[in-house]
């Protein structure tokens, strides 16, 4: 792990943790509803102030807490052209597959590439530790994938064009 | 193998060599070959006459450049003067009247896109021998999509235009096509034709061609090719081969995207099995239970 990783990682799990303190807690505006509060941003009260841990100006996480509620949006790294298309493809193949993954968000949050939406329900069925550890772990496999996908693809181009030139000689 | 691609059709090539070694029987049969060239076989007479029909976009510009001539040579008297209709070439083969070696005949027959695309090649590739230039020849090849060849007093160039339907194949197209430059660096390859491939904008030969366009599309590709790599029993493999290149990119291409698709799936079941582990069990008493006969219960 290089050594701008690793803070960053321990950033984003302590403050995923400390903002993992949901409650239950029904709409103070409309009667009987009980929506994530983070979304439906109705009662300014019970919003916490957004938190931003960036590793650089391509790297970033955006926290945002409430009472009942927890958004994470990732913005993953995305050096070139490839890199772009290949998270791009990546994100979206996730995304239509949000209905198992429960607490993604099926679209990001404008200027990320991935958000995951948490909610008091969540935390009440699942362990939260456990699902601090999804994320971290979510983090540093979507780079390794990115990176490992391009690998490959440079990998096979080269092998075609030498496979047809050298039918040439 | 599976990284290159034939220039011969396989389906036409089994179900001709199947036809000459069995028995005559009725046969209707249509077969796709890449760049949307279509193939008939039928025995429209008798069960003993075999008529193999091809379709093909560009043929009335292959015409212009001398394929009939090449088609005669290559198949004599089984190609007909008129072709079935719908069809743009037809070759009638009796089959009580094989010759010894069908092998060699089922292979001259699975060529027949191929021989008819060589045409322009070879009217380039005899014109710089003799040390001519030669017009430059467009063969529009697929709706949007042609190539160009044009001897000069040193070389012929062969120039491809491709076009990316979408982002993610003109990005991949971009890091092949870029190894396709790159790759003659190594020593194997040393011998390969030269291959130019600027993005885009047309190379200079094409500037004021009509047709060419301009646009975050279109990608062309340019061999430049010498008398090595076409003098003698060399020029028959490199033409197979450059027909093929359009066609091999783009397989590629998909094959990689495929290959992505397969990794992503797999991924993602990776992750799902590390956010199910932050479900907790059902403690013992919640499961359900099996009897023997296999009906299943809730201890309450």
């Amino acid at each position: 792990m290089s050594n701008t990783l690793r803070p960053y990682l321990s950033a984003v799990r302590s403050t995923v943790t400390a903002a993992m303190c949901l409650e239950n807690f029904s709409s103070q505006v409309v009667e009987r509803h009980n929506k994530p509060e983070v979304e439906a941003r109705v009662s300014s009260e019970v919003l916490l102030t957004p938190v931003v841990i960036s590793r650089n100006e391509n790297e970033k996480v955006l926290i945002e807490g409430s009472i009942n509620s927890l958004r994470i949006s990732i913005k993953v790294k995305q050096a070139d052209e490839i890199e772009r298309i290949l998270c791009h493809k990546f994100t979206r193949f996730l995304m239509l597959r949000a209905e198992s993954f429960f607490i993604l968000r099926r679209k990001p949050v404008e200027g990320y590439d991935i958000s995951f939406l948490v909610t008091n329900h969540h935390t009440e069925t699942m362990y939260k530790h456990k699902l601090v550890d999804f994320i971290i772990q979510f983090m540093e496999e979507v780079d390794k994938e990115i990176s490992e996908m391009k690998l490959s693809l440079n990998a096979r181009a080269r092998i075609v064009a030498e496979s047809y030139l050298q039918q040439f000689s | 193998m599976l990284i290159d691609l034939q220039p011969s059709n396989r389906i036409l090539e089994e179900a001709l060599r199947e036809r000459f070694n069995g028995e005559a029987e009725k046969l209707q049969l249509k077969v796709a070959d890449f760049d949307g060239v279509k193939y008939r076989l039928s025995t429209p007479e008798s069960k003993t006459v075999l008529n193999i029909s091809m379709a093909m976009r560009c043929f009335g510009e292959l015409q212009r450049y001398g394929a009939d001539a090449v088609l005669r040579r290559e198949y004599g008297d089984m190609l007909e003067s008129t072709p079935e209709s719908g069809f743009d070439v037809t070759v009638r083969v009796d089959l009580q009247n094989l010759p010894q070696d069908k092998e060699s005949l089922v292979r001259k027959l699975s060529l027949l896109k191929r021989n008819a695309l060589a045409a322009p090649f070879e009217i380039a590739f005899n014109a710089q021998l003799e040390g001519r230039d030669s017009e430059l020849m467009t063969i529009h090849y697929r709706d949007e999509e042609a190539y160009y060849i044009k001897a000069q007093h040193d070389r012929v160039t062969v120039i491809f235009s491709t076009i990316f339907k979408e982002e993610t194949d003109r990005i991949f197209g971009k890091v092949f096509l870029q190894e396709f430059v790159d790759a003659r660096r190594s020593p194997a390859t040393q011998n390969a034709p030269q291959v130019l491939y600027s993005p885009r904008e047309p190379p200079m030969e094409l500037r004021g061609v009509p047709g060419v366009q301009e646009s975050d599309w279109v990608g062309y590709v340019t061999f430049v090719l010498f008398p090595r790599h076409f003098t003698g029993p060399a020029a028959e493999g490199c033409i197979s081969r450059i027909e093929l290149f359009r066609d091999y990119l783009h397989y590629h291409i998909k094959a990689s995207k495929a290959y992505m698709h397969s990794r992503m799936r797999t991924r993602v079941d990776s992750f799902l099995k590390v956010l199910n582990r932050a479900k907790p069990e059902q403690p013992d008493s919640q499961k359900e239970k099996k009897t023997a006969s296999g009906k299943t219960f809730k201890r309450s």
